[in-house]
């Protein structure tokens, strides 16, 4: 009695302002809320409002028997309070269906699992409780950022008392198995669901790629593939960015209606249902331990950190924004939640994504997301804005030249 | 092929273009005759016929040297027969306005200009004198230095009519000239010998004097770019600039960019320890088109932020004394150095440690520095208003007027060694793939396109 398992990832970053280096703590704002707006009203348009009324339709068309999951990140959510509030009331409408489970997250969608782990666990009980505020509903399952996993990112999950947490099922981790089970963190009481790449990536990717053999995708032939799991699997899980549905789809290529006829093509096989993560996790047996003997994150073909710390700019950036934040909190200015949430906002991957230097020809799938020209840009706006912030909230005279670097 | 100058005698970016061109298309089976109005010896090409106006190759010259007596081509038309071992002046300079050439001869010295009148042909008209004067072997210069060698615009005509009268005779398919000097020599082959003609634009007047254009450069580089059957620009920025100064309709305008000559032997050279930790490196002429003041007000900027930087601008040009003098005026002249004209080794010592290179020029067609700086592991901060920025994505960018976004680059570009060495690392990649032969292929596919 398989099952499919959706899940959809919300977020958008604060992108940050263009900070010139002698820019001496004159604008106190460093985020965009220009651009910002913008971004969430169009994304709105192009995708969340669509997608949540083809879900909400199939939700009641459906009568239950459709379930999906869903982690909006705090600074999503923020944004859209802000700018685009009707997108909110969306999700809620959701929520009340009782057939949509949130998942936690960092609330900043940040690497802290990486530098801090503390920190880490701070950003998570603020994302459960935002949950708990919105939806009435207390997170079980929890999703590392841009599902950046290791054995000890289910270690530090586990002490925060969640049931699940979500991995990439990457082909050198996973080896002849399957990621269509139900399996366990080593040495943890924590259960581990695994994205199906491939089918996955049908959708969320190749979905409008004419030169892909398998173009056109309808909803039968997809199903068909999910049902051939029949007998050699328990869940196909079919994780992806929530702005597949519009943004990286556009709605010409059909993608709504796809995700309209899918369900019902799924329960065709009357053995196949469609649950949520804590649903599979009540359902179906641990089948083996699984340890990850590497980083690994759904980005890109090598599912690694690469994206957000592959060069030495990101690496740099990422140590000394963390730095920022221990100096912070060794002082008063730790105490001030105004400072805490700006420095919080910097720590945001995307800020990191945008100093990848990685493709230099295949720069296409990094370079629409950036709001900068190149890597370089991005990485001297974010140190310019950095020197500014230090100096602003510890009233740091000393500048950061390259007495430091030496 | 007609250019005036091929490396190692070079006074700019333009020799070592046509060096890369013409080797890349000798690979993909073009055969190349270069002419030159001066061959000095020692110029390595033997992918090709390197030649002087007169039709003489270098190896026929080099010949001559060694004391050989080398026959006379019986394709030359009579009158060309009788002017023998002369060569037009290596006055001739690709960058020099008329004003500056009179200048510059003007500071030869009595002897240096004896010699380059023993080696200046006449005119035309003066033919059969000079003939008479060959024969009776008369070293002696018949005319003083003041009579020619001053005006460029001669020279030109000249070359026109060496080429013309030489050349004529030779068997080719295209006639490619690159830049204003060469057109009417290339106009007057055309038009005797009816094949295509195809102008390549490495640099225009426009470049160099922004409004105050030559208006008789301006007129024969139109004339050029107007007679010929197809346009050669290195970049689309060029092509713009093409149409918008001569008319020239876009479709006639094909882009070639430069690639970068590859060259096996780079050494890596040791900054001494005298020498500060930061090094900015501005390098070529120091005139307009190069923007060396927008480079002097952003250096300003960044002293304050960075105490012990070192501003090299290695070149000379008509702004030198200008900029020499702003440096004083603003106080920063203990973190500037003019070292003047570079060549060769000394290039790439300088390109070697420096830590940054700036090219923040007002208008540049190409910037072929800017890849040789990488070559050397060096970060560039170009101008936007470059052709180089078109093809190069692993570098900073910056309008060059906008000097405070010039510092701010500067700045970090010198306080973070990461951002250096992850632009150098990707940029090397790419410049690896510029290879000339991008070039010589669509260079080879403009030929075929006109036969």
């Amino acid at each position: 009695m398989p099952s499919v398992c959706f899940y959809f990832q919300v977020h958008q970053p604060q992108r940050i302002k263009r900070c010139s280096f002698f820019n001496v703590t004159c604008d106190p704002q460093y985020f965009d809320d220009e651009h910002n707006k913008r971004v969430m009203q169009k994304v709105a348009q192009k995708c969340y409002l669509p997608a949540n009324r083809a879900l909400l339709k199939l939700i009641r068309r459906l009568d239950g028997a459709f379930r999906c999951a869903f982690s909006i990140t705090g600074v999503a959510v923020d944004q859209m309070r802000r700018f685009a509030p009707e997108v909110l009331e969306s999700f809620i409408e959701l929520a009340e269906t009782g057939c949509v489970e949130f998942l936690a997250e960092t609330y900043y969608h940040s690497l802290a699992a990486l530098y801090d782990h503390k920190e880490f666990k701070e950003q998570v009980d603020l994302h459960i409780q935002l949950m708990e505020e919105l939806f009435h509903q207390r997170p079980q399952v929890f999703r590392n950022t841009e599902l950046i996993y290791a054995d000890f990112v289910g270690h530090l999950a586990a002490e925060m008392g969640f049931r699940a947490v979500l991995a990439e099922g990457a082909q050198d981790v996973l080896g002849w198995r399957s990621p269509n089970f139900v399996y366990s963190v080593p040495e943890a009481p924590i259960r581990l669901l695994l994205k199906n790449y491939r089918l996955s990536d049908d959708v969320a990717f190749r979905f409008s790629d004419r030169r892909w053999e398998e173009w056109p995708l309808t909803a039968d032939k997809y199903a068909h593939w999910i049902h051939s799991v029949s007998g050699c699997g328990d869940v196909v899980n079919l994780f992806m960015d929530y702005e597949t549905f519009g943004e990286h789809q556009w709605e010409s290529t059909g993608i709504f209606e796809f995700l309209d006829y899918l369900p019902e093509a799924v329960l065709l096989h009357p053995d196949w249902s469609i649950l949520t993560p804590s649903q599979v996790v009540e359902k179906y047996p641990v089948v083996a331990e699984l340890p990850f003997h590497r980083l690994t994150s759904w980005a890109d073909i090598e599912r690694d950190l690469t994206a957000w710390r592959g060069n030495r700019m990101q690496n740099s950036a990422l140590e000394q924004v963390y730095q920022l934040g221990r100096d912070l909190k060794s002082c008063s200015a730790g105490e001030d939640r105004g400072i805490m949430d700006a420095w919080r906002k910097l720590l945001t991957s995307d800020h990191f994504y945008y100093m990848c230097t990685k493709w230099f020809s295949d720069g296409d799938v990094h370079a629409y997301f950036s709001p900068y020209e190149s890597p370089y840009e991005a990485f001297v706006n974010y140190m310019n804005v950095l020197k500014d912030a230090r100096q602003r909230w510890l009233g740091n005279t000393r500048p950061e030249t390259h007495e430091q670097r030496v | 092929m007609l250019g005036w100058e091929y490396p190692p005698h070079i006074s700019g970016g333009l020799g070592t273009a046509c060096e890369g061109l013409t080797t890349a298309l000798a690979r993909h089976n073009v055969e190349v005759i270069f002419v030159v109005p001066h061959l000095f010896g020692g110029e390595n090409a033997s992918h090709m016929t390197l030649v002087n106006s007169q039709g003489h190759s270098q190896k026929r010259l080099e010949g001559r040297r060694r004391g050989k007596e080398a026959p006379m081509s019986s394709r030359r038309k009579p009158r060309a027969s009788l002017i023998s071992r002369r060569f037009i002046p290596a006055v001739l300079k690709p960058y020099l306005t008329p004003e500056s050439f009179k200048v510059y001869t003007a500071s030869l010295s009595l002897s240096e200009a004896r010699q380059v009148v023993r080696e200046i042909t006449t005119s035309p008209g003066d033919s059969e004198d000079a003939a008479s004067e060959s024969h009776a072997g008369s070293e002696k210069p018949r005319v003083r230095p003041e009579q020619y060698g001053r005006d460029i615009y001669a020279e030109v005509g000249r070359f026109a009519s060496n080429c013309a009268s030489s050349l004529s005779q030779e068997r080719f398919d295209i006639i490619h000239c690159h830049d204003w000097m060469t057109y009417p020599a290339g106009v007057a082959l055309a038009q005797i010998t009816g094949k295509p003609l195809v102008c390549h634009v490495h640099s225009l007047e426009y470049d160099r004097s922004g409004l105050n254009v030559n208006q008789q450069i301006h007129h024969i580089e139109r004339f050029g770019l107007q007679a010929a059957r197809r346009v050669i620009a290195v970049s689309y920025y060029t092509r713009r600039i093409v149409h918008e100064q001569h008319g020239i309709p876009l479709d006639k305008i094909c882009v070639v960019h430069n690639g970068v000559y590859s060259s096996e032997a780079m050494f890596k050279y040791r900054k001494g320890k005298s020498w500060p930790a930061k090094i900015v490196l501005f390098l070529g002429r120091i005139t307009f088109q190069k923007g060396p003041d927008y480079f002097i007000e952003a250096a300003a900027k960044v002293i304050p932020h960075i105490p012990d930087v070192l501003f090299v601008m290695a070149g000379t040009g008509d702004m030198l004394p200008r900029c020499i003098e702003r440096v004083n005026q603003l106080g920063i002249g203990e973190h500037f150095q003019f070292p003047g004209f570079l060549r060769g080794q000394e290039v790439e010592e300088m390109f070697s440690i420096a830590d940054l290179y700036v090219m923040p020029s007002v208008s540049e067609p190409f910037g072929i520095s800017a890849l040789e700086a990488i070559k050397f592991d060096t970060p560039v901060i170009i101008s936007r208003q470059s052709g180089v920025s078109e093809v190069l994505t692993h570098a900073l960018k910056v309008d060059f007027w906008d000097i405070d976004r010039m510092a701010d680059l500067m700045i970090n570009a010198l306080v973070h060694e990461e951002l250096r060495s992850d632009m150098v690392a990707m940029a090397r990649e790419e410049v690896r793939r510029l290879h000339w032969d991008a070039a010589a292929l669509k260079t080879r596919e403009i030929y075929s396109s006109l036969l």
